[in-house]
């Protein structure tokens, strides 16, 4: 198992698509930053024109905060996206070059080979978070310096700049656990259609739907509290005044169970199927 | 015996690609499988080499290795953005095998490459390939390895260097080889026993020398002014642009030859053709 999940990571680490994976969320981050430096000022002053008038606001609020905000925003669609079209072909690869015949004509469990797929691609995912948090930070604090963080969400809320560090902090590290299920999802979907085109689009088609169903009122408080669709939002829950733990410990626990439940799905699925 | 399937049926949906097939291989020998495209050779290898699973019958390969066999199914898929050590290296590793610099220089040495080019295999040739996908398969040693097709896409130069390696592995290491293909001529120099295959079923099996013997009508015979002899017309050869195609019916080719050489003809060359209608057709020979 272990000299699998090595010879997986040796492969992931020669191929230039990691690299492009790493580029493009680099490259995401440059247009947020970049459409903040020219623009940011400028919608800051539209979204706060009414309360100008009641109050008075002191300091820069285009801050590394409020940057690190929008880039964490990415996490709606651009990174789970990426995240699935990179992962679901760590298998798709494997099935269009056919070298995953050349890897089951070795000695080699079908259940240890795909688990170690599931287990290189949950670290992966956790990898690009950590890269994309980082970076986030640092250069967002290096152009753009310290501040108050002002979010509008259900309304417009205001947090201290040591508050809103430890927020976005936190907000990573639980949408890193939506990024997960994610890349488990496209995984197995990768499983069951081999194709990478169709692995790709039945993705795609997967993540706008999830987004548009976590928006959705299915007038049933099990539905609205269990399905999978309610839970992948956790990470925003950190920019109420209140931080509902609970809730976010609920959520990101369910999200891990429906995670798991994915992969023994995949897991089923390749170890029933032939190699062809 | 190292590896005996018994009876194996296989079907898709409604369509059976494999009919009751039974094959018997024994150590050290060279064994081919020859049947027209589609008559279900590589689903049989698919089987034997566990890729995909048969509806009934049994496989059994008597060996206490830790890979028992090994193979490559039509072309050899190998990771061409890694270098050839890098995908010794990961194919190696996935069986629990520690690629030492002595081990990769040896699987090199063994199926002819060098090892010292060091670029992404996708700038191998198709030739370089299959050796390398030989070298995979024989990581580990197994006692018993299957070639699907090996030969497709070889210029003669690969194919010529692609039998003798498989005639060392058979002869110095004593390994038994399963080939499979669809053209005569490269089994027949190759392997000492032939199964014919035909729409899923074992329809021949036997020496392949006597097989293709038996299947031998026509032989092409070159020579000079074969155009002049009597002999030839009175047998009601084919004389072709530079060669003449004959059947003897009711004498043998010995005789055929003998009198072309009385009449003064200069052969050069008695090449033997294979029915495939007779060899691939279910009557019995």
């Amino acid at each position: 198992m272990i000299s699998l999940i090595r010879s997986e990571i040796y492969k992931i680490s020669k191929q230039s698509k990691t690299l492009y994976a790493i580029a493009a969320i680099l490259i995401i981050e440059g247009f947020v930053m970049m459409s903040a430096y020219y623009q940011g000022a400028g919608i800051i002053d539209l979204l706060l024109d009414n309360l100008k008038d009641s109050f008075e606001f002191r300091g820069n609020l285009l801050n590394g905060n409020l940057i690190i905000y929008l880039i964490l925003n990415s996490l709606w669609f651009h990174i789970p996206l990426i995240l699935m079209i990179i992962i679901s072909g760590f298998l798709t690869s494997e099935y269009k070059d056919k070298t995953i015949e050349t890897v089951m004509l070795q000695p080699v469990s079908k259940l240890y080979f795909i688990l170690s797929k599931y287990i290189v691609s949950i670290a992966f995912t956790l990898l690009i978070v950590l890269i994309l948090a980082v970076s986030t930070f640092f250069i967002s604090y290096w152009i753009f310096g310290y501040g108050d963080l002002v979010v509008y969400l259900d309304g417009l809320n205001f947090f201290k700049s040591d508050d809103a560090f430890y927020r976005l902090i936190n907000a990573f590290l639980s949408g890193s656990i939506t990024m997960v299920f994610f890349s488990v999802v496209s995984l197995t979907l990768a499983v069951i259609l081999k194709d990478a085109t169709k692995t790709w689009i039945v993705a795609a088609i997967f993540l706008i739907c999830s987004n548009l169903l976590l928006k959705m009122d299915f007038n049933n408080d099990i539905i609205n509290e269990l399905f999978f669709s309610k839970l992948t939002d956790s990470w925003q829950y950190f920019f109420y005044y209140e931080i509902p733990y609970s809730t976010i410990y609920f959520k990101n626990l369910l999200l891990l169970g429906y995670s798991f439940l994915v992969m023994i799905i995949g897991i089923l699925i390749f170890k029933r199927r032939d190699i062809q | 015996m190292i590896l005996e399937a018994r009876n194996i049926d296989k079907s898709y949906g409604s369509l059976k690609v494999l009919k009751n097939v039974t094959i018997e291989c024994h150590k050290g020998k060279i064994y081919g499988l020859i049947g027209a495209n589609g008559a279900g050779k590589t689903t049989l290898f698919r089987i034997l080499l566990g890729l995909i699973k048969q509806d009934s019958g049994s496989i059994v390969i008597d060996s206490e290795g830790i890979k028992p066999i090994g193979g490559i199914i039509e072309k050899p898929a190998l990771y061409g953005y890694l270098s050839a050590y890098g995908n010794l290296k990961v194919f190696a590793e996935i069986q629990r095998l520690k690629l030492t610099k002595e081990l990769f220089y040896q699987s090199m040495h063994q199926v002819g490459l060098s090892p010292e080019r060091k670029d992404a295999i996708k700038n191998y040739s198709l030739g370089m390939k299959q050796r390398l996908g030989l070298a995979i398969a024989l990581l580990n040693n197994p006692d018993c390895i299957v070639l699907d097709e090996p030969f497709s896409g070889l210029d003669p130069m690969g194919i010529s260097a692609l039998h003798e390696l498989i005639n060392k592995l058979s002869n110095e290491n004593q390994i038994t080889v399963i080939i499979s293909s669809h053209i005569v001529r490269e089994l027949t120099d190759l392997c000492e026993i032939l199964y014919v295959i035909n729409d899923g079923e074992i329809i021949k099996s036997g020496s392949a020398a006597e097989l293709l013997k038996e299947n031998v009508t026509t032989f092409k015979i070159v020579g000079k002014n074969l155009e002049l002899s009597e002999v030839l017309k009175s047998v009601d050869a084919v004389f072709l642009n530079k060669s003449v195609l004959v059947s003897p019916k009711k004498t043998n080719i010995s005789e055929v030859l003998q009198r072309l050489i009385e009449e003064g003809m200069e052969v050069t060359s008695c090449i033997p053709q294979t029915d495939l209608k007779a060899l691939f057709g279910k009557e019995q020979v």
